[in-house]
């Protein structure tokens, strides 16, 4: 039963919050991603779940049982830290057997499981050498090796691949959630890198300033994020998060002033709940149609900078107002600076903000 | 409200969470410990306040004050400033009147040689320092170890040719004499020393500069050098640690006038004829103590920085 | 030849002849100063022909290499050389006797037999003290070695002790040992009702020798260890309590290979002192009870009974010995790093 529960955790350092009244339930085989900025005490949160912090408040849930006292030693959790922490005295095969010591296995036993764990992680070539003498992608195998040899409870991971270029962490990605799906436990991972969250998570958990705003999986977290700064954190190129004022909803559609300009936009039934006031409109780049002529529902903008993405071409535009909107369009579809632009937002990708930053949805 | 793993916490004395941090329980502990080392020197630092009379009693007098009654009186001693005074005044000759000892002179000699040869050798030993690191020579590791032997001989081998060869070109019982051969002891550990802090930057932001156009001069000054600044605190307060007790030396080659504390200390205890003077020694072993007390003190972190630096990895 | 200033070979030859003039023809101490005018001007040039050729290591440790050849090597080179001569410093003789100053060091029935007690003796002190302070040394910087409240003010307390001068602490630890007014004697006889005269055997002095050396220097020792401890990255004591690893063996596989080569660094330069000792056995036994150390017997030879050139020849001895356990260290500390 190996499941990882957090309850109204708080973690103060004096005077200052790091993380306040976070939850989060992990279940057994589920990998979920803490992602946000740095500073966003998504690894003090890590910390607190492998005992190297103490909660100011709050429970510590690990396999049933509330951990809150506990010294990591005796939760029985592995963790892979951001600086590998390899022990740099010891053989890589040496490296990997530390944890099995406390377990009263034979020396066979323990050889044996080595072996096995040093084959999934394609290390049996430098069991002998020593951290200082393999290579980076080795030392991350090797983090994790140490990790996977032993049953523990859950598996924690601290920013894994952010030491690695981008080809190998391509390839770790792979990896490391092949490792994991064989081994159904729960897993936390933190990262601030969102491509990461995406791929290998199955909820992703984002953070801010000590809060977790939003859990969902990576399509709801995507799709429907619930505040503003969600909204910017996920997706690349950056949403684009325009102020407006909203006048009037009739027919599905909201009158609002973007931009300077008047438009009329599909959206969300739940947007008819609000008084005139000032909104965000979010539209992700890929959600705009470029028309020839305005009209009452598109953009106007002119083009300004054009960046070749290979398949795609991203266009920095400008509207009359002084607004930056990023479009992103099929390459051939040839843009040349200057040029006006006409867009029209995809009403099922539009999301509209309140006044306090969160999503007005149904 | 934060829960405890044991009352030991709930107490404050073991600090909760944190692998690398203690709390009050470490500090009790230690300062027993602490204290505990300290003593002899503290006794020293009391007997220099003791009264003439109470410096050699049976049972030795311990403290000076008897702790409301805590510490039976028999070892407390009254308080008086008198022997610091007379570190400076007092009567050479039984039933004399009192005169000036000079040692307002020698502590001055002492703080002038100690410092300036610990400076001269850090300006010295660190250029050669640079000079080994960056520009190595062939037989380099052989250079060093003839350096490290110099430190091997005892005061003594060395002694006689130093003082004919003084007195032959007239540096005897001269500032300038003395200096340059203390500069000279503190040049094997000074070179040794930041030979190992420049061995560990990194050149990268040396050639950087290079490349913009800066002149190797400018290259030691204006990037190397400000890197290293906890190594040079650290040889400081070695230096000035080994150099400012320095006896033998300072017996056989400073004159009246340059004489060193040390030296005069061991004078003016041991030419009584009466015995050792116990109050006046402790007065001048308590206020030499206090400048080199002071700047270890203050050094303390970067000595501790520089000490890891310097010498961990080799 | 032209005449330019890193013409170095200009500067020899008009150095040599200048040199040569003034000492036939001027008096001794004038002459000194010309010939070292000489050598200044000579060492100028070759400074001068560095510098304009950008042989900069050569620059930078020049200074350094000067003042220490001057005071330290030549020094040396001289007693060396003395050692070969029998010259006694009152006479005015000297006489060339080759190694008959070493033989009669080390097998004269004389003069032998003192050498080799104190030769002895030294070896003793060494290994007692050198121990006692790696020990010592060691514990106090496991109790410095984590952040605690107040640590910056009790670790000065504890490096005071290397603080004092020899001769106050030498001294006032005779009286601390002294039979009738020291503590030592006062508590013993409180607990036993006689006096305790600590000073009385051999190995009362040695004792009271080592423990006064011991705890003067252990605060270096603890130096050392400590700037290791301090360096271990903490989060390798964070996977170690994840991964359940013992203190013990937390010990031994993460923190003993960072203080490893400070240890030795430190077991080194205590030992090359060690053997130095002489001011604390001067203050507290004046050699008595044969507690004579090799450096006081020197020193007593060479200043006191004036044989000046047997005191060079069993320093060099020494010496010897002392650099052939150096070689010993070096070659240790160098395999070791390389198996690694």
């Amino acid at each position: 039963m190996s499941t990882i529960e957090i309850r109204k955790v708080t973690k103060q350092f004096g005077s200052f919050t790091a993380v306040k009244d976070a939850d989060l339930k992990v279940e057994a085989g589920e990998v979920v991603c803490l992602l946000g900025p740095s500073g966003c005490g998504k690894t003090t949160t890590l910390r607190m779940i492998a005992g190297l912090e103490r909660a100011t408040s709050g429970d510590v849930i690990i396999a049933g049982q509330r951990m809150n006292e506990l010294p990591p030693q005796k939760r029985d959790i592995a963790m892979v830290f951001q600086f590998y922490a390899l022990y740099p005295a010891l053989t890589v095969g040496q490296n990997i057997a530390m944890p099995l010591h406390s377990e009263g296995l034979s020396k066979a036993d323990q050889d044996a499981r080595v072996m096995k764990v040093a084959s999934i992680m394609h290390l049996t070539d430098v069991l002998d050498r020593m951290p200082n003498q393999i290579s980076e992608g080795e030392k991350q195998r090797l983090a994790v090796a140490r990790a996977i040899v032993r049953d523990p409870n859950c598996f924690l991971f601290d920013e894994p691949l952010s030491r690695l270029d981008v080809e190998l962490r391509h390839s770790m990605r792979g990896q490391i959630k092949e490792v994991l799906t064989g081994l159904s436990k729960a897993t936390v991972i933190v990262t601030h890198d969102q491509l990461e969250a995406l791929t290998m998570a199955s909820r992703i958990a984002i953070m801010k300033d000590g809060v977790i705003e939003q859990v969902g999986t990576p399509h709801e977290v995507f799709a429907k994020p619930t505040n503003v700064f969600v909204a910017s954190f996920i997706g690349t190129p950056q949403m684009n998060l325009v102020e407006a004022d909203l006048r009037s909803f009739g027919d599905g559609k909201a009158s609002v002033v973007l931009a300077g300009q008047s438009l009329a936009i599909a959206a969300d039934p739940a947007v008819s709940r609000l008084k005139p006031s000032k909104v965000t409109v979010g539209i992700r780049p890929r959600a705009f149609t470029t028309v020839q002529d305005k009209a009452g529902d598109t953009i106007a903008a002119q083009a300004e900078l054009i960046e070749p993405m290979g398949a795609e071409t991203l266009i920095h535009a400008r509207t009359s107002a002084g607004g930056d909107i990023r479009v992103v369009v099929p390459r051939d579809k040839r843009v040349k600076v200057g040029e006006a632009l006409h867009l029209r937002p995809d009403p099922r990708q539009t999301h509209f903000f309140g006044e306090d930053g969160k999503a007005v949805r149904a | 409200m934060a829960e405890h793993n044991s009352i030991w916490e709930a107490l404050g004395f073991r600090k909760a969470s944190g692998v690398g941090e203690a709390g009050w329980g470490r500090t009790l502990a230690v300062a027993i410990v602490s204290l505990i080392y300290f003593l002899p020197v503290l006794f020293i630092i009391f007997t220099a306040f003791k009264p003439q009379d109470a410096a050699l009693s049976v049972p030795p007098t311990l403290s000076p004050t008897s702790f409301f009654g805590l510490i039976p009186d028999k070892f407390v001693f009254s308080p008086t400033l008198d022997n610091f005074g007379s570190v400076f005044m007092r009567s050479m000759t039984t039933g004399g009147a009192p005169e000036a000892t000079g040692f307002d002179r020698y502590f001055f000699n002492s703080i002038v040689i100690a410092s300036s040869s610990v400076l001269l050798a850090l300006v010295i030993g660190t250029l050669a320092a640079f000079g080994f690191s960056r520009y190595p020579l062939k037989g380099n590791d052989t250079y060093l170890f003839i350096i490290l032997t110099t430190r091997m001989l005892p005061a003594i081998v060395v002694i006689i040719p130093v003082i004919l060869m003084f007195r032959v070109v007239g540096l005897s019982g001269s500032y300038t004499g003395i200096i340059l051969l203390y500069t000279a002891f503190n040049l094997a550990f000074t070179i040794w020393m930041m030979k190992s802090f420049f061995d560990e930057l990194s050149l990268d932001v040396e050639d950087a500069a290079r490349i913009d156009g800066s002149s190797d001069v400018k290259v030691f000054f204006k990037i190397a050098l400000p890197q290293v600044i906890a190594g040079l605190a650290a040889t400081f307060v070695f230096g000035l640690i080994l150099t400012w007790n320095e006896f033998l030396f300072a017996l056989l080659l400073s004159g009246p006038d340059t004489r060193t504390v040390p030296v005069a200390m061991n004078q003016a205890v041991s030419s009584g004829g009466r015995g050792t003077d116990w109050t006046l020694l402790a007065a001048i072993e308590t206020l030499f103590l206090i400048p080199v007390f002071l700047v270890t003190f203050f050094l303390q972190n970067h000595l501790l920085r520089g000490v890891t630096f310097g010498t961990v990895k080799r | 030849m032209r005449l330019s200033a890193d013409n170095w070979k200009l500067a020899i030859v008009a150095g040599l002849v200048v040199s040569v003039i003034a000492a036939i023809a001027l008096p001794a101490s004038a002459s000194f100063w010309i010939i070292g005018a000489m050598a200044a001007v000579i060492a100028a040039a070759f400074v001068v022909n560095a510098y304009r050729r950008k042989y900069y290591g050569g620059l930078l440790v020049a200074p350094a290499i000067a003042v220490l050849f001057v005071m330290n090597i030549f020094p040396l080179l001289w007693s060396l050389g003395l050692s070969f001569y029998a010259y006694q410093s009152n006479q005015q003789s000297i006489r060339f006797v080759g190694l008959a100053n070493y033989i009669k060091v080390l097998t004269n029935d004389i003069a032998a037999p003192a050498n080799w007690a104190a030769l002895v003796n030294t070896a003793m002190f060494v290994v007692l003290t050198v121990t006692a302070q790696m020990i010592v040394g060691f514990l106090l910087a496991l109790l410095f070695a984590k952040q605690f409240p107040l640590r910056k003010y009790l670790l000065i307390l504890v490096l005071t002790p290397m603080m004092l001068s020899v001769v106050a602490s030498g001294v006032f630890f005779t009286y601390y040992y002294d039979p009738t007014f020291g503590i030592l004697s006062y508590v013993v006889n409180s607990i036993t009702g006689g006096q305790f005269i600590l000073m009385s055997s051999k190995v009362g002095a040695v004792t009271g020798i080592v423990f006064a050396d011991a705890w003067m220097w252990s605060p270096f020792v603890m130096l050392l260890v400590l700037a290791g401890l301090v360096s271990v990255p903490k989060y390798l004591y964070e996977a170690a309590a994840i991964d359940r690893v013992s203190k013990w063996r937390q010990f031994w596989t993460i923190t003993f290979p960072y203080i490893r080569g400070l240890l030795m660094l430190a077991l080194l330069f205590r030992t090359i002192e060690a053997f130095k000792l002489a001011d604390l056995v001067i203050l507290l036994t004046k050699g008595g009870n044969d507690t004579m150390t090799i450096s006081y017997h020197l020193i007593r030879i060479a200043n006191e009974q004036n044989k000046t050139s047997e005191g060079a020849a069993i320093s060099y001895l020494m010496l010897f010995m002392v650099i052939v356990l150096t070689n010993l260290y070096l070659y240790i500390a160098n395999r070791r790093s390389q198996g690694d």
